[in-house]
Formats: C-alpha cells, structure tokens, sequence
C-alpha cells in the first residue's frame, strides 16, 4: 500500500460501488447459486426439487464418462501446454537471433491471437474435414485415414493442433519479451564463456526465461481448460457423440443441453476447485516473481 | 554465423507459415461460389466472387437465419468490443484508485471480494449467471452481453499494480498544491496512465470482441447477434440437413477476424506491452 | 425465390389491409421455435396467414435456435414468469416438459375449455399419443412430425440391377452387388432416432419399462433384448466388410456423401426430402424404414420424430383464448397441406392427407407420401412412443457407445451393458428432479 493515502469517509466506497455492485449480482451470486444446487436435483422448470446431498458428486465421479472426459480434459491440456510453448520458445529465441525481418516475423508470428478460437475451430474444421479437408488427403498420402468425428483419437489430435495454433501467439509474445529483457551485457558475457549457442542457451538463457516459462504454464493450462470452449464447440458440431470434450463443455452439455442443473452445478463446483488451486499457485508464482525483478 | 541465420530464417519461415496459411486459405475459400466448395473443398487460388460474397454476407438479409445481415453482426461486435473495453477501464480504475489511494475500514475485505473473481472463470458458473440475467430480464440486451463480463478484476489487478508503481512522491506535490482527490486523479493519475489504458484497452476489446459462450447463450434474437455468435448458426446449417454455404460461411468467418488483427497489428507495441504487464 | 417474393408481396398487402380494419387492439401472442433457414420462412407465413385470418389476435414467431437451445430458453424463461405463449419442444424434451406439472396447459383442455372441438381421431394414428399423457390426453399439438424413411438413389440400383429392399435381409443379399458397382451400400444419419428408437417400434419391442415410461418417471428402466444387439453385430460386420459407411454423429457428415451421389440407400428424415430434391442431380425414390423379418411382428409403424407445440401456463385467459385459436387455424387441412408440401413434414390429421390426396401431391412426388404411410402402418403395444426425462443426455450416451462400436472400441454387448446402465441412472436421477 502507500505510504500517502487520501481520506474520506464516502468517496471510496463511491468508487468502488460499480466494481462491488457488479461483483455482487453476477459473481458471488452465481457462484453461490452453483453451490447450493449442487446438492439438490431440481425440475428444470422449478417445480420441484430433491435434496440428494452428495449424491450429484458421487454419480459424476463413478460415471464412466466423466472420467474418461477428466482423463481427456488433462491429456489435451498437457500436449497444448508442452507444444504450444516449445514451439513459441523455439520461434522467439530464433526471432530474437535474425537481424534481418526480425519485426516482420514478430507481426505474423503474434497476429492470430486476436482470431477467436470457434474462428480458429471453424477453419479447422474445414482444413479436417472428412470428405474435402486438404489436411485429411495430406495424411491420406501417408496411409493415415483421419475420420474426425468418427475416431477418438483423430478428433482429438485436430481438437489439440487447433488450440495449439492459436496459443502460439501469446506464448512467442512472453517468450519473446522475456528474451529481450535479458540484458545485452549479460548476453555478450555468455557468449564469450560458452562458444556453443546450444549450451549458452541452455545454461545462461534459458534460466533466466525460467519464471516467464512457470508463468505461461498457469496460463496455458488455463487456456485450454476454459478459453477452447470454442474450439471444441465447433469441432464436435454441438454432438458430444463419441467424441473428445473438455470439463468445460461438459458443464455445458448437461446443464444446457440436458437441463441437469444438479448434476451441472456439481461439475462446476469441482471445477471452482481446480481453479482455486491453479490461482493460489499463480500467485504465488507473481510473488515471487516481484521479488526477483 | 552466416550459416547459422539461414536454419534460424527457415524455422522461422516455417512458423509462418503454420500460422498464416490457414487463414490465408480460409480467404481464398470466401472468394469462391458455394457449389464449387462443396464439391472441392478447401480452395487454393483465389476466385472470382469476391466481391459478390462479401456483399451477400454484409447487406443482404441472412446470410443463413435470413433475418440478419452481417453488418448488423459486426456492429453487435463492435459494440460488444468497445463497451466492454471502455466499461472494464473506467470501472477497474476507479475501484483500484479507491484500493490503492484510500484508507478506509474494510479496504482488505473490499479487495479480496473484488480479487475473488479471479478464481473463478465466467465457464464455471455459467448457468447461474445465466438464471440471473434472465431473471433480471436482460436476455437479448447490450447490457445482458456486456456487464456480466465486466464481473472478473482482471482490469483492476492490473490497474492497482499500475498505480502501485506510481511514485509516492506525485500525491505529495499534488496535496501539497491543494488538489483534492478528484483533481488528482483527473489531472496527474489518468493522463499519467494513458499509455496503459490503450494498451489495456486492445487487450480487452479483442477479449470482447472474442467472445463466444456467454454471447451463445444471451443473445437469441438474432438482431443481436455478434460475428463469432453468427459460427454458431453456420454450424447449424451443418448439423442440419442444409447444403452449407461454404462461401458465406468462411466470409463471415474472415469478417470477425479483420477487425481485431488489424487493431493488434496496427498497434502492436501497445498490444505487446498491455499482454505482457496485465497478465502478470 | 419467385415463391418468396408472391409471399412477400401478399404479406405486404395484408399488412395495408390489416392497419385498415384492426380497429382495436389485437391480443399478441409470442411463438418460439426451433426452425431455422426454409423451415423458418414457412413459419413465418403460417403465422402472417393466421394473423391475416382472423382480427382479435395476433401472433409473432421467435426463432430460438436448436431443439435444445429452444427448450433452455424456454425453461429460464418460465422461472423468470416470462415465457411465452407457445413452445416447440422436440421429441427428446417431451418428458421433460410433460413431466414438470403445471408448466403446461394440455392442449385437449385448452381447446376444450375455450369451446372448439377437439377429437382425437381427427389425428393420424402414428402422431395420436406420442405427446399424450398415460391416459391418453393430448397435451402438446404435434407440430413438425417426420418419420426415418430409407432414400435411395435409382442409378446405383441400375447399375447394380438390384431392387430396392423392403427388409435387412435383402438388403444383406443385394449390399456386395452395390460396393462392386462402386457405392457405399447403406447409410444411416442418426443412429439413437433411426436404428435405436425407430428400430424398437418398427419391430414392436419395449424400449422401457413402465410402459415406455408412460406410467411414470421411477423405476422406469432401458430395455434391450437380443434383436436389436444383433442389429448393431450386423451392422458392425457390414461396416467392415465395406457395406455401410458411418461418418460420426453428425447429421450433415452423413448426408453429404449421400447428396454426392456415392451411397446408394441412405436413411433420413421424411422432412429431408426438399433439400435433397432441391440438391442431387441423380433420379431418386424413398421407400420405408427397413425391418428385420426375422423378428416376429415386425414392419409396425414407426414413432414420430421432430417436435410438438404446447401451450405454456400462467398465461392470461384471452391470451390462451388466441393460442386455441391459433391451433385450430394450424390444423386446418389447407394449413396442414401447406406445411406439408413446403416441407416434407408429414400432414398430422387424417383430413390434411386426405386433401393432399385429392390434389394429387403424391402422384407428381410419390417420395412425400412414404413418411406418412410409414406412420399409418400398424401399430403394436410398443409403437405409441417412449416417455423418458434427461433424454437428451440418453441419446448422447448412445451416440457415445455406439460410436465406440463402430470404431472398434467396444463391443455391442458392452456398449448396450453401459447405454443401459449410463441410461438408467440419468432416469434414476430425473425421477428425483420431480419429488418435493
């Protein structure tokens, strides 16, 4: 905080009103809404409901298709994590390395970011399409005949190559920014002690990037827990089917699609979990990362 | 040294690659007639209906609802764009000015139910806050789209460690020359902070302007419909049992992207600078 | 787009007409429904000819998106006390809105209470009870009825020189003929509707228990017997011998290669048949949903598909005096012939399709008039329909499983064990949804 503060016995919390006011009504009352049907199974059209207790918990865990989109859920945040930041790492120490066209690779490296991810779904859905996608016939040539929306594991690679793409932006712009902040001297000093670019990159350059790379981690993970909504919204068509989708979509699925407000409202309940955790470890993480800079 | 810069020039070339030919593709596609898709799929040299394509998607009644045009799609976005930027920016900075500037009973309490809306994403209590819109029968309005996204302190986290930053030394002087806090905030703080608020302001408007689920969800009428809203009718023309119209489809697609992309573009030092230090 | 424009300039006409006349305020009324594209436009003229009919009333149709985004919408609007006066709910909804007592005002009632008549037989026999109560009340009007018909494309049975199959049978003696002659055999476009409930009607099987589910939300369980296991075994074995193509869960995915012309017998909607005449440029026929004759008593008629309109509560008494209105104006032969025509959905009484006789629709487009027959076949025990809650979760656990049969994952034993137990216990906890 401040050492000078101003003083007022209203002004402040005229200011803060809009922010409260808006907190109040679409934040803390939603979520406690979500926490308290979470417990009961209700009539959609609210003439009835049962208090089940923990019951709506138990049925989603011991569900076979709840683990299986949990199990999916973590195998499509880990490859989006660990792909989009090794390839946006590998694109920003190289962009930061060229003198020549340097600033026009960071423009065409970063401007997908601002493609909406169904956008970026929907293109994707015409590049893999069964019957016309130009990605499906490239394959074809090597024997490999993708059929998304029929095969688990060729939806989910189009599911996971989709939301790669569209991270990679954000990843290169941290990366690259990070990289540029390293200082010159301390640069050139690595550069006379070790002669071998790959072992200065991994001794001086890369634990420097060390708290940018934690840092992209949360948000990654974040990114493809809650932000591809969109991707896989338009790569399924709105048909679950047999075909991969997050936790995210699956709150989606049954509380909109299927009217279980119960069985919804305790899926996001778990879900405020994870994300609770997910954010104290952010924190911590800028907390210390206040400290180092 | 040389040698090195041509590896360096081809992944680099590659990663370009990887990034700009879908899109590129997807243009080429629009500028086709919707039988030769259908037919082709994906094309790879422009064609001639361009222009014809275009004009459909913007003026002529329902592209595919018949109902809407995309040009009232693309003012809803604007719109959705530019007053969630301007509503997330004028609210979070006053809330983090009273934060940062103010002593007041119950300062810490205020702040961590402001900075608890960072725990949770608008995904995770989405039928509520769907209930709650509806109850407070602001389905199908501007406000219904906007403020309820306004909810998450992104914009105030960012703000307040902004401000943080600023140096003690300013508020000093300015009480010292007699300026209340208004004046203080109007004269020094805001026009201090301009270099951040366009920055955040890009960030967010491409935010806005991205949204998908919530608009999905409280926009039925399709006067009120965004440009990335409008994916979702396309997809229904799909599931459905429609020839889709591949052509109107991609241009529509293209339309929602121009917009953002060239604000990030044209302004990409400040977009670099607003992602980098408020996502922190 | 000439039949647009003459709407167009009618509509028109009428409104000038209407400003001049409506003397006193009409009573309004709201309509939300699920038909987007050309299913929207016939809405819309329904609508304005309804509106230019009569002057106490009038109506407006709001399109809400899909089935279930219609039946979302609905259902927070009623908590809010703003619904509307109208709702189109989909076959997989019916339980859901028929289940929540009091959400609706049965239509049977509705017409009744404001003095039209209302007889049941009036109505074709297949649409008769699938949106009735367990006694046979009517509650929501059957809207947009369809029926799973099997499409076939004349030039692959010439050039296979086969006929066209009545059952699964011939259909397994003639499909090697069609791959040698280059086609995918058989396709099917929606396989809970089409080779799930479907299948169970047209072979008079129970689907649940309590009679369908008619008898009440608990204890209602899935039934699956061999006949139908043995159908999916089939179809698996066809599907790898190359003798039927499944392309995922998705609709369009399964019709396009159908429009393309590279099936040869593709199963649809009786509703699809607009669009596919509008689209392929090979001769083509419909004829009914094939049936195994190995199962005894089958060739019954099949359930209907698509949606029913029900009148929503807590309405004002004039307003619901509109909705009778409007629902009488709706089933109205010249009406019913209309929608019919322009959409391929199937007339709902008996007297509509007896108009579309008389005018000889069927004879310039024998393919129409295969969904209605298909309807009008005979009935069993089990062809009324099903009554289950959460269904729409039920039918993507069968997606889900039968997917998995078809790319190799599991086995149709396996698959029915899960739909089964998956299903029973979505029906488990929708039967606590209605307790107190």
């Amino acid at each position: 905080m401040k050492k000078v503060q101003f003083q007022s016995p209203w002004l402040p919390y005229l200011l803060l009103l809009p922010q409260l006011g808006i907190v109040t009504v679409f934040f803390l009352w939603p979520a406690a809404q979500a926490i308290q049907s979470s417990f009961y199974l209700e009539d959609p059209f609210g003439f009835g409901s049962t208090y089940v207790g923990l019951d709506n918990f138990k049925d989603m865990i011991t569900s076979t298709d709840y683990g299986r989109v949990a199990r999916f859920t973590a195998v499509f945040t880990f490859f989006v994590t660990v792909l989009s930041l090794g390839i946006a790492l590998l694109l920003a120490v190289k962009a930061d390395k060229v003198l020549r066209g340097a600033s026009a690779y960071k423009t065409l490296l970063m401007w997908v970011y601002a493609v909406a991810p169904p956008v970026a779904g929907l293109i994707g859905v015409l590049l893999f399409d069964q019957h016309v996608g130009p990605i499906v016939d490239l394959f074809a040539m090597f024997g490999w005949k993708m059929q998304i929306g029929v095969n688990y594991f060729d939806t989910s690679f189009a599911m996971i190559v989709t939301a790669v793409w569209k991270q990679i932006p954000v990843n290169f712009i941290f990366f690259l920014s990070g990289l540029q902040g390293i200082s010159k001297s301390v640069q050139e000093a690595a550069s006379i002690d070790c002669r071998s670019g790959f072992r200065r990159f991994w001794t001086v350059t890369f634990p420097l990037l060390a708290p940018t790379g934690f840092f992209l981690l949360i948000i990654n993970i974040t990114y493809a827990f809650f932000d591809t909504f969109g991707i896989v919204d338009v790569i399924v068509k709105n048909e679950p089917g047999n075909n991969p989708v997050t936790l995210v979509y699956k709150v989606y699925l049954d509380g909109f699609r299927g009217n279980d407000l119960g069985g919804s409202s305790a899926q996001s309940v778990i879900l405020m979990a994870m994300v609770f955790i997910l954010t104290i470890i952010q924190f911590r993480l800028i907390e210390r990362r206040v400290h180092y800079t | 040294m040389k040698k090195l810069q041509i590896s360096d020039h081809i992944i680099l070339l590659l990663g370009v690659f990887f990034m700009v030919t879908p899109v590129v593709l997807a243009f080429l596609t629009s500028t086709h007639d919707a039988i030769t898709i259908y037919k082709e799929g994906i094309q790879f040299t422009p064609g001639g209906e361009f222009l014809e394509n275009y004009e459909t998607v913007l003026f002529e009644a329902g592209g595919f609802t018949k109902e809407v045009n995309g040009f009232v799609m693309l003012k809803n976005s604007m719109i959705l764009g530019l007053g969630f930027a301007v509503g997330k920016i004028v609210i979070s900075m006053l809330a983090a000015y009273a934060i940062v500037y103010f002593r007041f009973p119950m300062a810490t309490l205020c702040f961590w139910v402001i900075f608890s809306t960072l725990l949770l994403p608008l995904e995770v209590r989405i039928l509520p806050s769907y209930e709650i819109v509806q109850s407070l029968g602001m389905v199908n309005t501007y406000s219904g789209l906007i403020v309820p996204l306004i909810a998450s302190a992104t914009g105030t986290f960012f703000f307040r460690q902004f401000f943080m930053s600023v140096p003690d030394e300013l508020l000093e002087a300015a009480r010292i020359d007699g300026a209340g806090p208004w004046k203080f905030f109007k004269d020094i703080l805001v026009p201090l902070s301009q270099t951040m608020i366009a920055a955040i302001f890009i960030i967010m408007f491409v935010y806005g302007w991205n949204q998908y689920l919530w608009p999905t969800l409280i926009t039925t009428d399709e006067s009120m419909f965004t440009l990335v809203r409008g994916i979702k009718q396309i997809l229904q023309v799909w599931v459905g049992a429609q020839i889709p119209d591949f052509n109107e489809a991609m241009a529509l697609a293209i339309l929602a992207i121009v917009p953002p992309v060239l604000i990030v573009v044209i302004f990409q030092s400040w977009f670099v600078k607003g992602l980098v230090e408020s996502d922190k | 787009m000439a039949y647009r424009k003459t709407v167009a300039s009618l509509v028109a006409a009428a409104a000038l007409l209407g400003t001049s006349s409506a003397s006193f305020a009409a009573t309004d009324i709201s309509w939300w429904h699920a038909m987007g594209g050309k299913l929207g436009e016939v809405v819309v003229d329904i609508s304005n000819g309804y509106n230019e009919s009569q002057d106490a009333c009038k109506i407006t149709p709001v399109f809400k998106g899909t089935y279930e985004e219609t039946l979302t919408s609905g259902i927070a609007a009623f908590r809010a006390g703003e619904q509307p006066n109208i709702l189109q709910v989909f076959d997989a909804g019916a339980a859901t809105i028929i289940g929540a007592k009091g959400a609706v005002i049965p239509v049977e009632d509705l017409l009744k209470d404001n003095g039209l008549d209302f007889n049941i037989e009036d109505y074709i026999a297949g649409v008769r009870y699938f949106y009735a109560d367990s006694d046979g009340k009517m509650i929501g009007m059957p809207f947009n009825s369809s029926a799973p018909i099997l499409y076939i494309n004349e030039d692959a049975m010439k050039k296979a020189g086969v006929e066209a199959p009545k059952t699964y049978e011939e259909f397994e003696a003639i499909a090697p003929k069609l791959k040698e002659a280059g086609y995918v055999p058989l396709v099917q476009s929606h396989l809970p509707w089409e080779f799930v409930e479907n299948f169970k009607s047209r072979h008079n099987l129970q689907f649940a228990t309590n009679n369908n589910g008619y008898d009440g939300a608990e204890g209602t369980e899935l039934v699956f017997g061999e006949p139908i296991k043995n159908h999916f075994k089939a179809a698996k074995k066809w599907l790898d011998e190359g003798l039927f193509g499944y392309y995922g869960t998705g609709w369009g995915d399964n019709q396009t290669p159908f429009n393309e012309g590279k099936v040869a017998l593709w199963i649809g909607s009786s509703g699809s048949f607009g669009g596919i005449a509008d689209t392929v440029d090979f001769p083509f026929s419909a004829t009914f949903l094939p049936y195994w004759e190995a199962v005894e008593g089958a060739n019954k008629a099949s359930f209907i598909g698509g949606a029913a309109l029900f009148a929503m509560s807590g309405k004002p008494a004039e307003e619901n005096k509109c909705v009778a209105s409007f629902f009488e104006y709706l089933t109205s032969p010249e009406v019913q012939y209309m929608w019919h025509k322009e959409t391929g959905y199937v007339p709902i009484t008996e007297a509509a399709y007896e108009l579309a006789k008389k005018d000889g629709h069927y004879e310039r487009t024998p393919a129409a008039e295969v969904g209605i027959k298909q309807l009008s076949l005979d009935g069993g025990e089990w062809t009324k329909g099903y009554r289950m809650g959460f269904y729409v979760q039920i039918r993507d656990v069968m997606n889900r499983e039968l997917g998995k049969v078809f790319s190799g994952e599991t086995s149709v034993d396996d698959a029915f064990a899960t739909i089964k137990a998956d299903g029973d216990k979505l029906l488990e906890r929708f039967a606590k949804t209605t307790g107190n």
